[in-house]
């Protein structure tokens, strides 16, 4: 019985497995074809059934001007972007969350409770709904097509997720902590920037890992926002799929956009191990 | 403890944020009670006139809700049922266990409509992979332009996708768990079916519920998947309330008609989650 | 110097109450809070700390009013019941931490740490971390802590109650003779506690509290032998004291038709009628002439035994010095010590006791 188990559990993982890099196999194969070697039908191993070139690639980092499609812009400015936004919305998440965690708060029949589900609802609106009024807004504050504006938008999607995760941490730091701090003669600014603060490093971590994530992968925002100034590397990819989409410098581009984020899933495995994410997730 | 400094810490945050939404959400609003369109592009007021019409002459409004209800519970139900499975299976005692936790990881890392803009390629009827070896059986599905099968095209991406994030959020509330009970099944001589539904299934209760309601919440809002493999097509077969707000507002330039799509669907989509997720807690809290 | 609180009242939350409280410490002495779990020990602490603001009353330390002042402006220390400790610090870290808060001089922070570290007995652990340590020495780590303060109120709340049993003992006396020393003289320390034989074993001042209100307060002697009425002879007794309705009628003490007797001489003064009759375990025997009573339970603690019986309405416990097992429903025969009767009015307040007359 435990053999079966055994052998099942290793064909599904290894099943799975082949789900997961089957489209990145098919990608890198891609990249490396021309134009015939896509309209012909399917093909896969290179020399073998096409010739490959490096057109796909050669071609990101040609700017526009010579027939490429520069991608390094694109890719410096989903890296600011997300960045500064990310940064951004747990600095103030996690001030937002600590307060929460701590303190009582009353207006009229508003609670504590209520005041963290109005941070984290923001993440229930779908980008169609908030699109059309931040298209107004920005163009009215003239920061449509601009970097500060993008990232303002950004940090409404990205402090939700930090609030979310630092309250649920701050939850599970003893109170008694502050409290000792504050009798030791810290006023509640130092209690939390000397005492509580060190303490929640694996908790912001986590939140930064996740905001970086959810940061980086908009497409509708970018897309709706912003047009010829400011590029993103999601919408300049899907910008390439036009009617004659040349699909080996669209894989090139796709696998080049995904790469940092490869990196991204080794630290969180390590961190994973070691169990810091464990408690911060729950 | 209640120190005057506790304003300090909440309010900038808070005020970041109800600054940057407010005037968006008040103008929604607004909009959904004027009847601004192409031809009228002004802030007039005609009531809750869009509302009626949203309400009586919009089945494709309803439609689209019940094809997004219909892709967000299959797709979450299929990312919790296979997610935890491969949590659970890389968990412990496995070959090669950090490649596979690892490379389980990658595609929640991915920027969705760029790997969509790859399935695109790898569904394409005639020149895709897919077909190519679907081809020897002698079968050529329509992908890309059969209703049904668009819907599942879409599956397939949400699931490549998203089982990942699942996957992570059960892997690491598996790694949380006491190992008490496991000693003492042990000692009980369970076997690891009888565990996996006595101890380990409870004990990650309330953790699949958290981890159901976030994706739910994600995934009520597919947007990317849609717009780059269907365009909601064939016809309206895959299109979600999204996409549908989105064509009425940013393709036909109906703003006051879509702001009223997008707040109804709001206050649709706050009711419904709570329910599901008190539900949820109340079925799998007592198992 | 001393610590004036004056009708202090909290409205009662799920945590937190106390109802007109007004109590003085003077410098120099060691008080106990005595008082079940819940009853108002934590509150009131962390309203002397600070930590809490009472809803009415006032507070006065040294002649100043400390409800002006913020908790991080008195002067005050505090060790709770779970190890608390700054866990991103060493253990001279931790000491220091207060200290350099308060911006002293870096030479008499050394000093000042040093003689901490030597009176809690924890040489050589300087750049130790805290989760390296056990639970007692952590517990030593917070004393020190506080002791490095030079606090003039210090606060613990039952400190030593997640401790084990042979270090508890040995920290409270560790206590007693940290407390003693001309610095001491002029603080004053405050330890919460539910256990009365602790209480006793401190030996300081003992304050009973319950739900809130203070019972009685008085030198542990005094405490012990005269309790001021019922609720207090049960909290300051464990097993509690016991407590049952008897009648003084026609010179005999009658408790049911089966179990009276003939009035004894210390009681002879006291005015027929209806009270409540206290006795504690320790002071009821085997005696083979004695009542008859039921066994409930029989529960062997320590090198002690402690008898739960019933004889109709009558319940007691009884505390037998040896270990025995008893079988339920076993009929044991004891009698009662009378010269160590005490009496309580019906509303619960101290008509007799056997120390004073």
């Amino acid at each position: 019985m435990a053999k079966i188990y055994t052998f099942l559990k290793y064909l599904f993982v290894i099943l799975w497995a082949c789900f997961v890099i089957a489209p990145f196999l098919w990608a890198i194969s891609t990249s490396f074809k021309d134009f015939n070697s896509v309209t012909s039908g399917a093909t896969y191993i290179p020399w073998l059934q096409f010739e490959p070139t490096l057109d796909g690639w050669s071609v990101l980092f040609k700017p526009g001007s010579q027939g490429g499609i520069n991608i390094v812009g694109p890719y410096f400015n989903s890296i600011f972007v997300t960045l500064t936004a990310s940064i951004i919305s747990i600095a103030l998440g996690t001030l937002a969350a600590y307060a929460l965690s701590r303190y009582t708060f009353k207006a009229g029949i508003v609670q504590n409770n209520d005041i963290t589900f109005f941070f984290i609802s923001q993440r229930i609106m779908p980008p169609v709904v908030l699109s059309i009024p931040f298209f107004l807004f920005l163009s009215t504050l003239g920061l449509l097509d601009s970097l500060a504006g993008l990232i303002m938008v950004y940090i409404v999607l990205l402090m939700p997720i930090a609030v979310w995760i630092m309250v649920d941490f701050f939850n599970r730091v003893p109170k008694e902590i502050d409290e000792t701090a504050l009798i030791d003669g810290c006023n509640p600014f130092q209690a939390f920037f000397k005492v509580v603060l060190p303490n929640s490093i694996p908790g912001m971590i986590v939140a930064g890992l996740f905001c970086i994530i959810f940061g980086w992968i908009d497409f509708f925002f970018a897309f709706i926002l912003t047009f010829t100034n400011v590029q993103l590397l999601p919408v300049k990819i899907v910008a390439l799929n036009s009617s004659i989409t040349p699909w080996w410098s669209l894989s090139a581009a796709a696998l080049v956009s995904v790469a940092p984020l490869i990196i991204v899933a080794f630290v969180v495995e390590r961190y994973l191990s070691k169990g810091n994410l464990s408690g911060a997730l729950k | 403890m209640n120190f005057k400094h506790k304003y300090v810490f909440l309010l900038p945050g808070l005020i970041v944020l109800i600054g940057i939404l407010i005037f968006p959400v008040i103008f929604t609003v607004r909009l959904s009670l004027s009847g601004w369109n192409s031809f009228n592009p002004e802030l007039d007021f005609v009531g809750i006139k869009n509302y009626i019409r949203l309400f009586t002459e919009d089945p494709r409004f309803w439609q689209s809700f019940f094809r997004l209800s219909f892709l967000a519970v299959t797709t979450v139900f299929l990312q919790y049922v296979i997610g935890f499975a491969l949590a659970h299976m890389v968990w412990k005692d496995i070959k090669f266990k950090r490649f596979f936790r690892v490379l389980f990881l990658i595609p929640m890392m991915t920027t969705p409509v760029i790997m969509t803009v790859i399935w695109r390629t790898f569904f394409h009827e005639s020149l895709g992979p897919l077909n190519d070896f679907l081809g020897l059986f002698g079968l050529q599905p329509q992908w890309l332009s059969s209703p049904g099968l668009a819907k599942v095209s879409i599956i397939v991406v949400e699931v490549w996708q998203w089982t990942s994030f699942m996957f992570l959020l059960m892997l690491a509330g598996l790694l949380s768990l006491p190992k008490e009970p496991f000693l003492a099944a042990a000692i009980d001589g369970a076997s690891p079916f009888k565990k996996f539904i006595y101890v380990t299934f409870p004990l990650m209760a309330p953790i699949s519920i958290g981890a159901i309601i976030i994706r739910l919440i994600e995934a009520s809002k597919i947007m990317d998947t849609v717009f780059v493999l269907t365009s909601g097509g064939p016809g309206t077969s895959t299109e979600t309330s999204s996409f549908y707000i989105f064509i009425k507002g940013l393709r036909e330039f109906q703003m006051g008609y879509a702001a009223t799509m997008s707040f109804t669907y709001l206050i649709i989509m706050i009711i419904s989650l709570t329910i599901i997720a008190k539900v949820l807690t109340k079925v799998l809290m007592r198992e | 110097m001393s610590l004036q609180l004056g009708n202090i009242s909290l409205k009662p939350t799920e945590q937190y109450h106390l109802n007109d409280v007004t109590l003085n410490f003077e410098p120099g002495k060691m008080y106990t809070i005595l008082g079940r779990t819940l009853s108002g020990k934590t509150t009131l602490l962390k309203t002397i700390a600070g930590l809490q603001s009472p809803d009415s009353g006032s507070i006065h330390f040294m002649g100043k009013d400390f409800l002006s002042i913020p908790v991080w402006e008195r002067n005050v220390a505090m060790v709770y019941q779970q190890f608390i400790n700054y866990p991103h610090l060493n253990v001279r870290e931790n000491i220091e931490f207060p200290l350099k808060q308060r911006k002293m001089e870096p030479s008499l922070i050394d000093k000042e740490v040093s003689d901490a570290i030597k009176k809690v007995g924890l040489e050589g652990f300087e750049v130790r971390k805290i989760q390296e340590l056990s639970g007692g020495q952590q517990q030593r780590v917070a004393l020190a802590r506080s002791l490095a303060k030079k606090a003039k109120i210090l606060l613990l709340d039952e400190p030593l109650v997640n401790l084990d049993y042979k270090l508890r003992e040995g920290l409270r006396e560790e206590f007693k003779k940290l407390f003693k020393g001309e610095e001491a003289s002029q603080s004053i320390l405050i330890y919460a506690s539910t256990d009365p034989l602790e209480a006793m074993q401190l030996n300081g001042d003992i304050i009973v509290i319950d739900e809130g209100k203070i019972l009685q307060v008085g030198s542990a002697k005094d405490v012990f032998e005269n309790p001021a009425n019922a609720k207090v002879a049960e909290i300051t007794n464990d097993p509690a004291m016991n407590l049952n309705n008897g009648t003084i009628q026609d010179n005999k003490l009658i408790f049911n038709n089966e179990i009276q007797f003939d009035l004894p001489s210390n009681l002879q003064s006291i005015q027929p009628g209806d009270y409540q009759i206290g006795i504690r375990a320790t002071d009821i025997h085997l005696d083979e002439n004695g009542f008859g009573f039921d066994v409930d339970i029989s529960e062997i603690s320590g090198s002690e035994t402690f008898l739960h019986l019933h004889s109709q309405n009558i319940k007691c416990v009884a505390t037998i010095e040896e270990v025995k097992s008893y079988e339920v429903n076993q009929v044991v025969k004891i009698n009662f010590d009378t010269s160590k009767i005490y009496l309580f009015k019906e509303s619960g307040e101290l008509l007799h006791s056997p120390f004073k007359s």
